[in-house]
């Protein structure tokens, strides 16, 4: 059974990859490789899969997992520019792909400590057109 | 491997009634969807491919490479068109939310590999939304 949050974080960003020229990064990002960055409303889903604890009925205590996605993702990222303010993306441009598979690997290991459940999916909506799904691996 | 969606809109007519069909079976099946003079809807389109996050880049797909592809192949052609009348496919095919999800899928996968060398990323499923209500997927084989 996969069970899924939702949670936001608003900030800013600059498509621009340093080993590209500039002709080459206004082909690949567009408008998003503006050097004075733009922002997004960004909307993050984490599925977690597990079954039901026979007792409580729930897969995981939800409080919890909106307690680690405050602490290790929220906090980090929200009003923020990612390129300048959150260490992950100093040589990592910020895609929505580099920032689904960065908000794995913040909660991954943080999800529930029983083995009973454990992160299925991360999906991060960038705009109403587009969004990406990360289940891990390569 | 990240898999990546893109949403596209159009508007087009159409009208459900099955050549094979009586009137009566037609009006039966299609309610008012069976309406003679037809009517239309705001389609949406939800393109998804997966694919490995390039390095340098940090992306998994063309978003300009995709953007041209859905304008030129789907978008385009169906846009503000009576897809009964105007669209070949429908010529024969009653044009379902099914039937549209298998023509765009074709639509795409016949020129993928042209606009995405190797098939990378792989076109992984198309959704398309009829109305808030209707939605039909297809995955890819």
């Amino acid at each position: 059974m996969i069970i899924s949050k939702k949670v936001e974080f608003s900030a800013s960003h600059i498509c621009r990859a340093p080993g590209l020229s500039d002709a080459e990064n206004e082909r690949v990002y567009g408008a998003a490789a503006n050097p004075l960055s733009h922002g997004h409303n960004y909307i993050v889903e984490v599925a977690i899969e597990g079954e039901p604890d026979p007792v409580t009925g729930m897969i995981l205590d939800l409080k919890r997992l909106k307690d680690v996605l405050e602490e290790r993702v929220l906090s980090v990222y929200d009003h923020r520019l990612l390129n300048r303010e959150v260490a992950s993306f100093e040589n990592l441009v910020p895609t929505v792909e580099n920032i689904a598979i960065d908000i794995w690997k913040r909660i991954e290991r943080h999800i529930d400590a029983s083995g009973r459940a454990w992160l299925y999916s991360v999906r991060v909506h960038e705009t109403n057109e587009l969004f990406v799904e990360y289940r891990g691996g390569t | 491997m990240v898999y990546v969606s893109r949403r596209y809109a159009f508007s087009a007519t159409h009208r459900l009634h099955a050549a094979g069909l009586s009137d009566a079976e037609n009006q039966a099946i299609y309610g008012k969807c069976n309406n003679p003079h037809g009517h239309g809807h705001n389609y949406e389109v939800e393109i998804t491919v997966a694919g490995p996050v390039d390095a340098v880049t940090g992306r998994a797909v063309d978003l300009a490479a995709l953007d041209a592809l859905a304008g030129r192949e789907v978008i385009g052609p169906l846009r503000y068109r009576n897809l009964n009348e105007e669209v070949e496919a429908f010529r024969t095919a009653v044009p379902t939310t099914e039937n549209l999800t298998f023509e765009v899928d074709r639509r795409l996968r016949a020129v993928w590999a042209g606009t995405f060398p190797g098939g990378v990323p792989r076109l992984e499923k198309i959704r398309i939304w009829e109305t808030e209500r209707n939605i039909c997927e297809v995955r890819g084989i």
